[in-house]
Order: structure tokens, then C-alpha cells, then sequence
């Protein structure tokens, strides 16, 4: 049993990996080449050196992140980051709700949504395109999924068109990436050492 | 523009006609849809699979797309599915499997070492945890996809 004693935050947390990391100057020329897609800050973070024991999956997984989370047009980032700090609170990952809230309450500046949220649960209340976008990440990361119809007619009336929709569901299905790896390979700690 | 558009492993487990409107709307983003099947291959057909085998890939793949109820998926997988995997080995890679998608947040450092017992290096952990992570992803895709692709 591990003593997940740090409360939801937008503080940065660090996070310590279960598994040694690569030791980066030791590194493969594969492992160098599949961490050079992360911003530099980011290549010798102990979650990309554990991450890059498998460099061909992590080559692909980099930019895939990137563009889910960073492609200009479609849906506002501040909106893609929402979806992932709800499906990140909905399945218990404390670290990645620090970075990704952290990241909507710098975008908007509209921290108090976020503390709202890990106040008083998915129910706060919010505009209808919030809600819309709330409720569908919170049923399409529940295992199994169970989003429906109803929820994209929602995200509709809410105005998302339907690049903003594919925009949101690959945020969501990315999100069921990085939940698993961050919760099951290592733990967030209380020190700021992390973005 | 490409002259031809060629069908990824979304688009025939869906059942996408490439040239469809849901297809085409895929396209608009062309780095997703081709690093989603890059990191297919690199999971499922590694050109350096390390210690986990491509049965064991294959029925790890196919445990989670069963446990999400994901039936097109879950016959994706059960097709490449072979019985030369280690059962007993198998069997701890299965409970894993379990863990990481139902509960991910109740994993522990304990639950690795169970890994480790069972033969499985640092390595072998990190692949087997993303191979799962990525079917994860794989389910909520799709199933985000039929309800875009059915919506009026």
C-alpha cells in the first residue's frame, strides 16, 4: 500500500520514479533520440528517463503528446487542458492534475475553476461549455467508457464544432495514457522540482 | 495534398471508410494519426521487442480491450493472439493488466516487484505499462469516434 497522502493541487509536485531511471549521460543514442522531442528541462526529468528504458515507444509517444496538447486551431488549449485535469482528478492522478491545472489557472487565470473542482467534485458549477466538456471527459475516462450520444449533442448545443470534439477526445484518450504511466511507475512527492 | 489515402488501424477497427467525413476530419490532424500508429507498431511490432513477447503483447492488448468492452478491439487483438506465452509468467503480466485499467491509482511499488519475480527487467515494466496505457488510449479514441461518426 502507498501512503497517497498528497491532497489535489495546482502547486508543482515533483514525483519519484518505482523504477531507476536511464541515466541520461549512459543513454543509447535511441534513448537521446527519443528524449530530444521533449523540451530540454524536460529530457532528464526522472519520468522521461524511466520512460526512455522502451526509446521506440517513447519516440512516439512524444510527439504525439505534443500535437494532442499543442496543435494550433480547434479546440483552445486552455480547454484541452480542462478535460485532462478532470479525467486526471477522475482517475486519482494527483501529479498530472498539478501540471494541467496549474496550466488552465496560467492560461485563464481563472485558478478558482480548478479549486473549485477538487472542492466540491465535478458537480461545481460551471458555464455550459465547461459542463459540456467536463461531463464527456469524465464518462469517456471512465473504464469502460461510458459517454453517449447525449454528450456530444451537449458539446454541440455548447457550440464546439467538430474538429474542437476530435480535439477533445484525443485529449481524453492521451490523458488515459499519462494517468497510467504517472499513477503505476512512480509517485508525486511534495518538492517543486518538476513542471 | 496525398494522391491516395490509406486506411491506419483506427480507421479498420472503427470501420472508417478513409475517404468518409469522420476519415477525413482524422486527416486534419495528421501528426495524431501518424504518431497513434507509430506508437501501435512500436507497442505491438517493436523492431526491438526487449524481453515481452509478441503473444504476451498480444493478450495484454487484448485483456484491456476486453475489460474496457470494447468488442471490435478486443477481435483485433484476440486475431493475432497466440498460446506460446508463459502462463504462470502470463498470468502476473494479467493481473497487472487489471490494475493499471481499472485502478491505476491503487498501484504500488509492491506491484512491480511482483513483476520482477516474475522475470520481467526495468524494461520490460516500462514496456508492458505503456503497451497498456496505449490500448487505454486506443478504447477511448474509438469510442469517442462512433459517437462523433453517429451523431446527426
Amino acid at each position: 500500500m502507498t501512503a497517497r497522502t498528497i491532497d489535489f493541487t495546482i502547486d508543482a509536485l515533483g514525483w519519484k520514479p518505482w523504477i531507476t531511471p536511464v541515466d541520461y549521460d549512459a543513454a543509447t543514442p535511441d534513448q537521446i533520440k527519443a528524449l530530444s522531442g521533449l523540451p530540454s528541462k524536460l529530457r532528464t526529468l526522472p519520468y522521461s528517463l524511466v520512460l526512455a528504458h522502451d526509446p521506440e515507444a517513447l519516440a512516439e509517444r512524444v510527439p504525439l503528446f505534443n500535437t494532442i496538447m499543442s496543435a494550433p486551431g480547434g479546440l483552445p488549449i486552455a480547454e484541452r487542458e480542462l478535460a485532462t485535469l478532470v479525467e486526471s482528478v477522475a482517475n486519482g492522478c494527483v501529479y498530472c492534475a498539478s501540471v494541467h491545472g496549474r496550466r488552465f489557472a496560467d492560461l485563464t487565470g481563472e485558478g478558482q475553476v480548478i479549486q473549485n473542482i477538487y472542492d466540491e467534485g465535478f458537480d461545481t458549477p460551471l458555464d455550459s461549455r465547461r459542463r459540456a466538456i467536463v461531463d464527456f471527459a469524465v464518462k469517456l475516462s471512465a473504464t469502460p467508457p461510458n459517454a453517449g450520444p447525449e454528450d456530444i449533442a451537449a458539446l454541440s448545443e455548447a457550440g464546439l464544432d467538430e474538429l474542437e470534439i476530435l480535439d477533445l477526445i484525443q485529449s481524453v484518450a492521451m490523458f488515459a495514457w499519462a494517468n497510467r504511466l504517472m499513477l503505476t511507475l512512480g509517485e508525486p512527492v511534495p518538492v517543486a522540482v518538476a513542471d | 495534398m496525398t494522391a491516395s489515402i490509406e486506411s491506419d488501424i483506427i480507421d479498420l477497427v472503427a470501420g472508417l471508410d478513409p475517404e468518409s467525413l469522420l476519415a477525413l476530419l482524422r486527416r486534419q490532424r495528421p501528426d495524431a494519426l501518424r504518431h497513434t500508429e507509430g506508437s501501435y507498431h512500436a507497442l505491438l511490432h517493436p523492431a526491438d521487442p526487449g524481453g515481452v513477447t509478441a503473444a504476451e503483447r498480444a493478450a495484454i492488448a487484448r485483456r484491456v480491450a476486453e475489460l474496457n468492452r470494447d468488442v471490435a478491439l478486443t477481435g483485433h487483438y484476440a486475431a493475432k493472439a497466440a498460446d506460446d506465452a508463459e502462463p504462470g509468467r502470463l498470468s502476473v503480466i494479467l493481473s497487472h493488466v487489471d490494475l493499471l485499467t481499472r485502478e491505476p491509482k491503487a498501484a504500488s511499488p509492491t506491484d512491480l516487484d511482483a513483476l520482477r519475480a516474475a522475470g520481467l527487467t526495468d524494461r520490460d515494466i516500462v514496456t508492458v505499462s505503456q503497451l497498456v496505457a496505449f490500448i487505454n488510449h486506443q478504447v477511448r479514441l474509438l469510442a469517442g469516434l462512433r459517437l462523433l461518426g453517429a451523431a446527426p
